[in-house]
């Protein structure tokens, strides 16, 4: 292989330039015209045995195609004396002289373009190109020349997190965090831009991307996450303190924080007060989904449609979510059926937990929470809506439905039960799967019923689709009262290893026998597949 | 073996190279071949096979030696690894593209 270009395919371009390589790319190779696709696939032929064989190459000084596997490209190039031949999958140049592929930069910007605009003919928006370094890149690299390959069994991004006092509610969300494949691709690919340049102390996202950095630099000793705590007291008041504080809620501040600080899409936002459009920061783009609120009038079975953001950042602590007032089509009927349970994905289950200790019972797996979240409810006499159509106040059922998934979903199972006078905290077990599949508690899936199924399951179409999938990623527990107690987590490393982290201790753990048989707090659930945007 | 059995298996030789040659021509014509190619390339990069090839690649060229080793050598060191490393799920897919865009081509 010789990096130093190939002398004879110079020569060539020197005597001939560059359109012979950008009429054979362009008619044989990336077509960018019906007519052209035409012609190539009836000229694709080997012209020594007449077959349609895989990297069949053409000649560069004279008109012949020749396969590769077949060497009837050599034997014309020997021949002939024709020095250069071009593959023609993907137009890498063969030079017969050296034995070997040779490489231009100019001929490859050319192909490049005439890729795209191929690409685009096809309706193929994004084809995909693989990363080059830019030269600032490539000045990075040699400056820092010490690389670290990252094998099945390597431990790095495992790190403790030493206590700070009562500090464990943090810790255990550092660390389901921090193994968010999504946010660790996202942060170790150094993609934050810090937008509070005069405070840069300050910003949260920096202090993530310094996390990230501590966790995946390969050192084993317990990281002492001060900063991070400095900054969650500074930002999340409500926070600030050495006593005991919820997880799910340290969650939702930090999600919150970070997104505050990203700012990427504020303007956006102030300028036509749209806060219904989806904001995309890093947080917004991992974590909010949509759902879909179906309400039918009783008496005429009219359907109105509602869409709404599901965001944990948008879940406060108190259970009541902001944005129900958000969608502006929904009338004043509907917002007053904020019903504090059933909100977004976070504090959905507590739809479950909080309707009364006599569904314990029943309340046994996470797919049951999701069913029933997903179910029409009745929203009885106290609750009515104008119908538009039979002009009345009629009482109705509504039905939530998952509009658009988020990448990452997390199930805040609310174990604890705050009303006036009592704090308690409910320990049953409630089972979930490693690998969930969100396909029938989809808004599609109920279109599918004609909108009057009475359940949205539809038990067919999953298994045969991956595209709805999730898998577990973090589990979150509690041991203790609801007073005080003490939080771990479980995490998974790499495709199947899991970690049990309490604080400053990392152990394995066994996924089958300690992580779904754990009391589950908050789960953390990542998507298998990912569209492109 | 009898001539005519012999004329019989020559003669779907012959035919099913016609059949192979006519179906490529309409996968190219159609640009559905770019399609498939382009699928084909989410999934592996998806699934993480290509960057298990590029690591093997990046192996085999430190071990043999940048200055040693053609394109034509890495090719042959990496295809049965590359082959045996996509998964069937993958192989599922495509070949249900390709069966469904054949049954919409109704001059087959």
């Amino acid at each position: 292989m010789n990096s130093g270009g190939c002398d004879h395919l110079s020569a060539f371009k020197e005597e001939k330039g560059i359109e012979p390589f950008r009429i054979i790319f362009s008619y044989f190779i990336s077509c960018c015209s019906r007519e052209s696709r035409k012609r190539k696939a009836l000229a694709l032929q080997c012209h020594t045995c007449r077959q349609m064989s895989p990297r069949l190459h053409s000649c560069l000084h004279c008109v012949f195609f020749g396969c590769f596997g077949a060497k009837h490209i050599h034997q014309h190039a020997k021949s002939k004396n024709h020095e250069l031949s071009m593959d023609l999958t993907y137009g890498a140049i063969l030079c017969r002289v050296c034995s070997d592929y040779v490489y231009d930069r100019e001929i490859e910007e050319l192909f490049r373009t005439q890729q795209r605009k191929s690409a685009l003919l096809l309706g193929m928006l994004n084809p995909f190109s693989p990363w080059e370094p830019s030269e600032m890149e490539v000045e990075l690299l040699h400056q820092n020349p010490k690389r670290r390959k990252i094998d099945g069994n390597s431990t790095i991004g495992l790190r403790g997190l030493i206590n700070l006092g009562n500090t464990c509610f943090m810790n255990c969300i550092v660390q389901a965090l921090t193994h968010t494949p999504l946010l660790r691709d996202y942060f170790l690919s150094d993609q934050h831009k810090c937008q509070m340049t005069q405070e840069s102390q300050q910003c949260l996202v920096c202090e993530m991307s310094r996390l990230f950095q501590e966790f995946y630099s390969g050192v084993r000793t317990p990281h002492t996450p001060y900063r991070l705590l400095h900054l969650v007291w500074t930002h999340a008041r409500h926070l600030a303190g050495y006593e005991q504080q919820d997880a799910h809620e340290f969650l939702i501040a930090a999600l919150d924080v970070i997104h505050q600080h990203c700012k990427a899409s504020r303007n956006k936002e102030d300028a036509d007060g749209n806060t219904a459009q989806v904001c995309d920061c890093i947080i917004d783009r991992i974590f909010t989904g949509g759902l879909q609120s179906d309400v039918t009038c009783q008496e005429c079975n009219i359907l109105y449609t509602f869409r709404l953001e599901m965001s944990p950042r948008l879940s406060t602590p108190s259970g009541i979510s902001p944005w129900i007032s958000a969608p502006r089509k929904t009338t004043l009927h509907l917002v007053s059926w904020s019903d504090p349970c059933a909100t977004d994905s976070h504090t959905l289950i507590s739809a479950v937990f909080s309707n009364g200790l006599d569904r314990f019972e029943e309340a046994t797996s996470l797919t049951y929470c999701l069913r029933r979240f997903t179910r029409p409810e009745h929203l009885g006499s106290t609750a009515k809506i104008k119908c538009s159509k039979c002009h009345n106040y009629q009482e109705s059922t509504k039905q939530l439905t998952m509009k658009k998934l988020p990448l990452v979903a997390c199930f805040h199972l609310k174990r604890f039960e705050h009303s006036t006078g009592y704090h308690k905290k409910i320990s049953t077990y409630v089972s979930f799967p490693e690998e969930l599949d969100m396909t029938p508690f989809m808004s599609a899936s109920r279109d599918n019923n004609n909108g009057y199924s009475h359940q949205v399951i539809q038990e067919a179409a999953s298994g045969l689709t991956s595209e709805n999938k999730y898998s577990l990623y973090a589990v979150v527990n509690h041991r203790g009262t609801a007073d005080t107690g003490h939080y771990t987590c479980f995490i998974r490393q790499h495709k199947s290893h899991w970690f049990r982290c309490e604080d400053h201790l990392i152990t394995k753990a066994s996924l089958d026998y300690e992580v779904l048989k754990s009391e589950g707090y908050l789960l953390f659930y990542h998507k298998q597949i990912l569209d492109y945007e | 073996m009898a001539d005519s059995e012999f004329q019989a298996i020559q003669d779907r030789k012959v035919r099913d190279e016609q059949m192979r040659n006519m179906i490529n021509r309409k996968l190219v014509e159609s640009g559905e071949r770019e399609r498939l190619k382009e699928l084909l390339r989410e999934r592996l990069i998806e699934c993480g096979w290509r960057d298990q090839l590029k690591a093997h690649c990046k192996d085999v060229v430190r071990q043999k030696g940048l200055e040693n080793i053609t394109v034509d050598d890495l090719v042959a060191e990496i295809t049965p690894k590359g082959r045996s490393l996509v998964p069937d799920q993958v192989k599922k897919e495509l070949l249900q593209r390709i069966r469904s865009f054949l049954a919409s081509q109704t001059n087959i």
